[in-house]
């Protein structure tokens, strides 16, 4: 059993009277894809961000490979890499200065090629980031949160607004992740990603956890519950159809 | 000499940086997995800030509007305001009328040519020709040198009366004229007839270098581009960033406020410095500005300027959450430093009152300070007043700065 590097123990944080974070805990285990899944408002983002250090936290602690988060946020922000819901980046610099820039925040020299080439933008080397495509620029973000080495990745949100290629190129890159030992913890609302890749996952509502397990034993849990699906499964679904006929590959521009 | 032994430097400087660069990737290199630079923690936090600064310097040579901005605009306010203010002493427009074409007259006429107060018109020839010219505003008066004048009289001197032609509305200039004829003539008389005048006016140099208007004019538009670049580039700039989440992702790494502050400030001042040389080159060149000063001391008061006045831009980008609510707030602080703190009108032209108030605005001593450099030839130490003003600013406005700053 690896030993947990991210803790969370009854975390909270209100904006007025709204509680967003509501004693929330969990802990995730080192290369483990922990998954928080929720309806809009239910304070993943909120909760994703005081991890981050984004956020101030109201009451509770929450520490990532023993340093506490509230007391050292620049600590923090060396053994963190963190993917935006929406990449941006300054136009007019190409990928390798990007890289570079990122590198330097952390006090550290890296030889981006290498790092582009991770990701297959090793051609795109020179380009300015305005010249990428959405899904070049997910993987691209990805890129420049792994410059240092993080312990732990954060994504909010990463495939939004992907096409199914791309979708399926960044559960590769997330599942890389695991295989080198990142823990990964991430917000979807895709219910089909978070049973593909995450080893456990948080459901949230109105601030807090209400389920908390792997996939597999929650699903267990509901049928179990004597749940029974009305319509009975299909063997393929209309994604596995789109994948089969436009290919598995990612697109040129994607 | 001395400005050669100084760019010597500066380059043995860069070199030095550079080999001190290549070292540390060398290092890298015998080690891949090894991606610490091997420097003191110091010297990390300033090498972020050396590549950040590095990487948007040349963003900035990337960006047309950028670039004319910064070096295009200022210069073509120059250009406007150095042709309305270019002559620098004063000149008359004159007609002169030489119906005489005696040798003295045609010597006389000859020496007016060559003289720059008189601004000879050379379409009006004759009196009526003239006589239109004036009332048409061209020129100020007429110049008649009648037949008969410069004729030897009956003691075989040349004499006459020059006629100077004026109307009503130009004769405080016939009388200026009048009474510089009047001199002339009286040297040219003392060649023949050697008169001793009882009572002389003797005009004596005190005051080694005074202010041509362009001169004066000269150091408002290096202010201009100062506040210009300084104030509007990150007023503009911050919001963009925050709106795009990149100083937000930024946020996310160890980066410190003044880290970031600081790669602003190293690259506003070689990008301002830049397009303030490019403005004295051509203020040199075109409009013959008189540089007495030092162009070090100047360098280093005018960078003084810049990141004191980034400053405020720093601030109020840093504290903008968008663009619509830095604007107003931006032109509140721009506008009166434009016309209060003598980059448009000159100072001495206010009030006491006034000047003294304006005397603390943190362009005032920017701007006074690179005119007694430039036209007086003063060292930073004669600038202490002024130094003490920026430097009381510069902890304001830096405090303030740092204190409102906001990632997103």
């Amino acid at each position: 059993m690896p030993e947990a590097i991210l803790k969370v123990k009854k975390l909270s944080k209100s904006y007025g009277e709204v509680k967003a974070v509501d004693n929330i805990s969990f802990e995730v285990k080192k290369g483990e894809i922990f998954g928080i899944l929720g309806p809009n408002g239910a304070g993943k983002t909120t909760t994703l961000e005081m991890l981050e250090t984004l956020r101030s936290i109201d009451s509770g602690s929450a520490s990532i490979n023993g340093i506490d988060v509230a007391s050292s946020p620049y600590e923090i922000r060396g053994v963190i890499g963190v993917q935006p819901q929406t990449p941006g980046f300054q136009d007019r610099t190409k990928l390798t200065e990007i890289i570079q820039m990122f590198a330097a925040a952390y006090g550290e020299k890296v030889n981006p090629k290498q790092f582009l080439e991770e990701v297959n933008l090793g051609d795109k080397a020179n380009s300015y980031v305005e010249q990428l495509s959405g899904g070049q620029k997910q993987r691209f973000s990805i890129v420049t949160a792994l410059v240092h080495n993080p312990k732990v990745f954060f994504l909010d949100e990463p495939t939004t607004g992907l096409d199914p290629q791309a979708r399926r190129n960044l559960w590769e890159l997330i599942e890389e992740l695991k295989k080198r030992g990142i823990s990964v913890i991430l917000t979807t609302h895709y219910m089909e990603e978070a049973q593909m890749l995450c080893d456990r996952i948080a459901i949230m509502d109105n601030g807090k956890i209400i389920a908390l397990d792997t996939p597999k034993a929650l699903i267990k849990a509901l049928l179990k519950r004597g749940f029974t699906k009305k319509q009975e499964i299909e063997k393929a679904n209309l994604e596995d159809v789109f994948i089969d006929l436009t290919g598995k590959e990612l697109g040129r521009d994607s | 000499m001395k400005y050669l032994v100084f760019i010597i430097a500066a380059l043995i400087v860069f070199r030095i940086i550079r080999v001190i660069i290549k070292r540390t990737l060398n290092n890298r290199q015998t080690d891949p997995n090894d991606t610490k630079l091997n420097l003191p923690p110091w010297a990390l936090k300033l090498y972020t800030v050396w590549v950040f600064f590095v990487v948007n310097l040349k963003r900035v040579f990337r960006d047309r509007v950028a670039l004319f901005f910064t070096f295009l605009f200022p210069l073509i306010f120059l250009f406007v305001f150095g042709s309305l203010s270019h002559s620098g002493h004063v000149s008359y427009r004159v007609a002169l009328i030489n119906e005489s074409h005696t040798a003295l007259a045609n010597e006389y006429q000859n020496s007016l040519k060559n003289d720059k107060t008189f601004n000879i018109s050379k379409s009006a020839t004759t009196i009526s020709e003239a006589n239109q010219s004036m009332s048409r505003g061209e020129i100020d008066v007429i110049i008649e040198l009648p037949p008969g004048f410069g004729k030897l009289n009956s003691n075989g001197i040349p004499s006459g009366d020059a006629v100077i032609n004026y109307s009503q509305s130009n004769a405080q200039e016939a009388q200026a004229l009048s009474s510089i004829m009047q001199s002339q003539f009286d040297s040219i008389t003392n060649r023949f007839v050697k008169v001793e005048k009882p009572l002389k006016v003797v005009s004596k140099v005190t005051n080694k270098y005074s202010l041509t208007a362009f001169d004066y004019t000269f150091t408002g538009l290096l202010g201009f581009a100062v506040l210009g670049s300084g104030i509007f580039g990150p007023m503009n700039v911050f919001p963009e960033l925050k709106k795009m989440g990149i100083l937000r992702r930024l946020h996310t790494t160890p980066l410190r406020v003044w880290q970031f502050f600081l790669s602003n400030m190293i690259g506003q001042a070689i990008t301002g410095l830049m397009s303030l040389a490019a403005m004295i080159a051509v203020a040199v060149g075109i409009y013959n500005l008189k540089v007495v000063g030092d162009y070090i001391t100047l360098t280093a008061f005018l960078a003084i300027g810049i990141v004191l006045i980034l400053g405020i831009g720093l601030a109020l980008g840093g504290w903008a959450k968008n663009e619509r609510q830095v604007a107003p707030l931006g032109n509140i602080i721009v506008f009166p430093m434009m016309f209060l703190t003598g980059v448009f009108f000159p100072r001495y032209l206010m009030p006491q009152w006034l000047q003294s108030v304006t005397n603390y605005m943190p362009l005032t001593p920017v701007i006074d300070g690179a005119r007694m450099i430039l036209t007086q030839g003063k060292s930073l130490l004669d600038l202490g007043p002024q130094l003490a003003v920026m430097g009381v600013w510069m902890v304001i406005i830096y405090a303030i700065a740092f204190r409102v700053f906001r990632w997103e």
